[in-house]
């Protein structure tokens, strides 16, 4: 016969387990509260010594960077437009290719090769970075320079090209489901009022779509500009100020690498111009990808019905 | 096999042995009816019956869904509509189809009527076209002053009638309505059902309904449909005071759902 003592123990020791449980998570949670913060705390704390030395304007606007010349200059200015090269660069060939990848797969594409598509999607989102990078520096560049005798060794098209084919399973992948969260009958409508189907995606499917398709290029853009490796390695590590997609250039990103080889000493003002850099990639992404989460909260709004 | 019951119109519709599959589920099984022109024809029967099949069976939409297979014949005006040489999107554009769930394009209410003109190539007069669907469909005074609207802003009833504008901008031979009132409210469902009165004399109609009395409210005729199979076709009147099968009485006096 079982006691009751028994069972109320086994409740209580239950009730304990639980507890350590719920402790155990929180404390989880509470690493990554706590490592955020710190992050945030020594990138604003850096970042504000570094704005009190050299005034915001200045860093921002200026466009050149010679931290060690003998009157110093910390212009972000051409990392930041590098940056966007990229980014957009990115998105140019991404985009196109995505979104048409996508509609294939929503509209068109039979179980077996939606199948095989979505293995090859997810091969290319476990490529390692650095292997892209070789790939744009190795093959992608000496293409081009076939077809365009005038591209530098290190260049911003191969590295906009190869970044492109980075966060196309990004682009692709997500622009299927804004695709998917258009309603089916939305899209029988169309066609039984005697559209063909090409029609029906374009005048329809589509633009239904465009908010959370703008989004997940968004997105995409935000890992663009977080991307160093390839970027580090197709188009170069030199700071300058140009738009020209056949020369090399310097990403914010690209940049923060070299805090890593050492030069600039602690407590320097070049060492802290490091941190004011990152708080510039930091708020550039975050707003990104906040902007691309607003669109997607907005057009699954928009379509409510 | 019951054949359609007692009118002299010619038919411009006619379903023979007609059977349509799902995979392995059957949805209508040797379904032969005869739709007269200028006339309204309900299809009623308990949910899962095999209406709203039957309907899209008239407009080759059944062939959008993967796994979906049809047998049989459907003539219009004497073409077998699933012949060989038959464009689908060609059917389409003759026998128009409005919806259970109101689907408005994100467009402005002139785009949304404009949509199946441009779609087939009208070259004529589309402002005066899209006035005159909105007219029939009863919008027109609603939405007159304001074309540029979303459609999305529009009332859920008002939304219906807009999917019923868009398909009349077509000028279709038949208009064939699956539920249309089902996700309205009371006003708007007599609304649209007095629009589908007036309609009557130029288009002939076939609705899908649950609803029965609306079926007696609006119908020259009316199909019972059952699992699939078609029990009675005749006069709704007659259907209705005096039905043959016991199941459509027992359906009509609401002791089946």
């Amino acid at each position: 016969m079982m006691p009751q003592g028994v069972a109320g123990a086994g409740t209580a020791s239950r009730a304990a387990g639980e507890r350590l449980v719920a402790h155990v998570l929180l404390a989880c949670t509470v690493i990554a509260v706590v490592t955020l913060a710190a992050v945030l705390a020594v990138l604003v704390r850096e970042a504000g010594l570094f704005l009190a030395d050299v005034s915001p304007w200045r860093f921002l606007t200026e466009i050149t960077w010679a931290p060690a010349a003998e009157e110093a200059r910390f212009g972000v200015l051409p990392l930041v437009v590098g940056t966007v090269q990229i980014a957009v660069g990115a998105a140019v060939f991404a985009l196109p290719v995505g979104v048409m990848t996508a509609v294939y797969l929503h509209q068109y594409a039979s179980r077996r090769a939606t199948r095989l598509l979505s293995g090859v999607t997810a091969l290319m989102s476990s490529v390692p970075t650095v292997v892209y990078g070789l790939f744009a520096l190795h093959f992608v560049t000496p293409v081009l320079q076939v077809l365009w005798p005038g591209v530098e060794a290190f260049n911003a098209l191969s590295a906009c090209m190869v970044v492109g084919l980075m966060i196309l399973p990004t682009v692709t992948v997500l622009s299927r489901e804004a695709l998917d969260s258009v309603p089916a009958p939305l899209l029988n409508a169309g066609l039984a009022l005697g559209a063909p189907k090409g029609r029906v995606v374009a005048r329809i499917l589509l633009p239904a779509a465009s908010g959370g398709i703008l989004a997940a290029v968004l997105i995409a853009m935000a890992r663009a500009v977080g991307e160093t490796m390839i970027v580090t390695l197709a188009a170069g590590n030199e700071s300058r100020l140009t738009w020209s997609p056949f020369e090399g250039l310097q990403t914010l990103t690209a940049f923060l690498t070299q805090l890593g080889t050492g030069d600039a000493a602690t407590g320097t003002r070049e060492f802290q111009a490091f941190f004011a850099v990152g708080a510039v990639l930091f708020v550039g992404t975050y707003g990104i990808h906040m902007a691309g989460r607003m669109l997607v909260s907005r057009s699954v709004g928009r379509r409510g019905q | 096999m019951k054949r359609p019951a007692a009118t002299t119109d010619a038919p411009v519709l006619t379903a023979e042995r007609l059977s349509v599959r799902f995979g392995r589920s059957i949805a209508l099984r040797d379904v032969s009816l005869a739709i007269p022109r200028g006339r309204i024809v309900s299809i009623i029967g308990p949910s899962g019956c095999g209406k709203t099949t039957l309907l899209r069976c008239f407009s080759r939409m059944n062939e959008l869904v993967s796994g979906a297979s049809t047998s049989g014949t459907v003539h219009f005006a004497g073409t077998d509509l699933y012949g060989p040489d038959i464009d689908p999107v060609e059917v389409r554009r003759r026998i128009g189809m409005v919806f259970q769930e109101t689907t408005p394009f994100p467009k402005s209410v002139f785009d949304n009527i404009a949509f199946g003109p441009r779609a087939s190539g009208f070259a004529g007069d589309l402002q005066g076209l899209v006035e005159e669907a909105l007219t029939d469909a009863g919008l027109w005074s609603e939405v007159a002053d304001d074309l540029d609207t979303p459609a999305l802003e529009l009332s859920a009833g008002q939304k219906q009638r807009l999917c019923i504008a868009r398909t009349l901008a077509l000028k279709p031979d038949v208009l064939l309505l699956d539920e249309p009132t089902s996700a309205l409210d009371p006003e708007a469902t007599a609304r649209i059902e007095s629009i589908i009165r007036a309609l009557s004399p130029r288009y002939t109609i076939v609705i899908a309904t649950y609803n029965r009395w609306q079926a007696a409210r609006l119908s020259d005729l009316t199909a019972f449909l059952d699992r699939g199979e078609l029990l009675e076709y005749g006069l709704t009147e007659t259907l209705f005071t005096n039905p043959r099968e016991a199941r459509t009485e027992s359906y009509l006096t609401g002791r089946t759902q």
